[in-house]
């Protein structure tokens, strides 16, 4: 019998190969119509028992359509926070112990991603079993794999541009919107020798680590410290950005 | 975070003030709020002004918070003792980098190759 998670991503996959695409040839309103028809309301989902932490909640079922919260602990998806073995670190407060629910804002979903990309690495457990069946991020599954890349050279990050691939983003060395305001001319930013293909949450990591201060450049951002500063300066930071955030082999 | 008068807390409220800094700025990166993280950062610089400016530097009082649970308040405990328990401190900005605990590893990695470098602005 297929695992819980292995037979949730097949419902998954079975679902999105019906969910129009962008290119759409009747448009996105009467795709996201049909969309909606399709994985909207369902009377029979069934929901969290009365009594139960969430009751009255749609909840998610495992292969065998009985609700996750009906069966036994210790035959549930395994979720961060329940990790018995090898003395893991302890989750945070104020981290999250259920993924089923989609966090309201992009940064929160980002921050389950990166955790969870974590948390498999820390554990050995495989991302699609720490998923279990929570749809959003099965759908976000390429991206928290990638989180966990091993760093790579500069030649093979530069030669993956050429084939994009989901769960990663092509990323300017050199950042290219502050390059813009400062006047370096769009040939030098989009050329090739600037370009590299990293995984989408590295790269939206390193974006953050761009705008917060920084003991290390004397309490600026690493962005305001740029300001008025050269190319190869800029170069140089850009390529211990990637290194420090493992993407570049040191 | 309501500004005080540092001067008036004693070491035990600067350490807890300073921890509930480095939890905030926790807070503030799951949420995606780098304002509030930069704000708070602001704090941290205070804070460790004021418990170097105590007689015999009292930035030594950071050095239990190396075992804190929460990463950020290890990164910058480690971060701002350099000065004072150097190898302390690194040991701790290492276990940071080696366990991949993003985005504190990435600072926590950047201050190790300072150091390694000699350009480090926290020694």
């Amino acid at each position: 019998m297929a695992a819980p998670a292995d037979a949730a991503r097949a419902r998954l996959r079975a679902e999105r190969t019906e969910v129009p695409g962008r290119g759409d040839a009747a448009g996105p309103r009467h795709a996201a119509a049909r969309a909606g028809a399709q994985v909207g309301y369902n009377p029979s989902q069934p929901r969290v028992p009365k009594g139960e932490d969430g009751a009255g909640e749609w909840t998610e079922t495992d292969a065998n359509g009985t609700p996750i919260s009906k069966r036994p602990k210790g035959d549930r998806v395994r979720l961060a926070g329940d990790w018995p073995s090898n003395n893991p670190p302890e989750p945070l407060d104020d981290e999250p112990k259920n993924f089923t629910k989609e966090p309201a804002t992009s940064a929160e979903r980002t921050s389950v991603m990166k955790y969870i990309a974590r948390r498999a690495v820390e554990t050995g457990v495989s991302v699609a079993v720490i998923v279990g069946t929570a749809r959003w991020l099965l759908l976000r599954e390429a991206e928290i794999v990638s989180y966990n890349d091993p760093p790579a050279s500069l030649d093979d990050l530069r030669k993956a541009v050429s084939t994009p691939a989901p769960g990663y983003d092509i990323h300017h060395i050199v950042e290219r919107t502050s390059a813009e305001e400062q006047g370096f001319a769009r040939a030098v930013i989009n050329d090739p020798i600037n370009l590299v293909r990293i995984p989408r949450l590295k790269h939206q990591e390193i974006n953050a680590w761009y705008q917060t201060k920084n003991a290390e450049y004397g309490g600026l951002s690493p962005r305001e410290y740029l300001s008025g500063r050269s190319w190869s300066v800029r170069e140089a930071v850009g390529m211990r950005a990637l290194r420090i955030h493992g993407v570049l082999k040191q | 975070m309501r500004r005080v008068n540092l001067s008036l807390l004693t070491v035990p409220e600067l350490v807890e003030r300073f921890t509930a800094c480095g939890m905030g700025q926790h807070d503030a990166n799951w949420h995606g709020d780098i304002a509030k993280y930069n704000r708070l950062f602001d704090e941290v610089v205070r804070i460790n002004d004021e418990l170097a400016r105590r007689p015999g530097d009292e930035r030594k009082a950071l050095v239990p918070l190396f075992d804190h649970p929460n990463p950020q308040v290890r990164l910058n405990a480690a971060q701002r003792a350099l000065a004072v328990a150097p190898a302390a401190a690194r040991a701790a900005l290492q276990v940071l980098w080696d366990r991949k605990e993003f985005p504190q590893a990435a600072h926590a990695c950047e201050s190790l190759m300072a150091l390694d470098e000699g350009t480090s602005r926290l020694i």
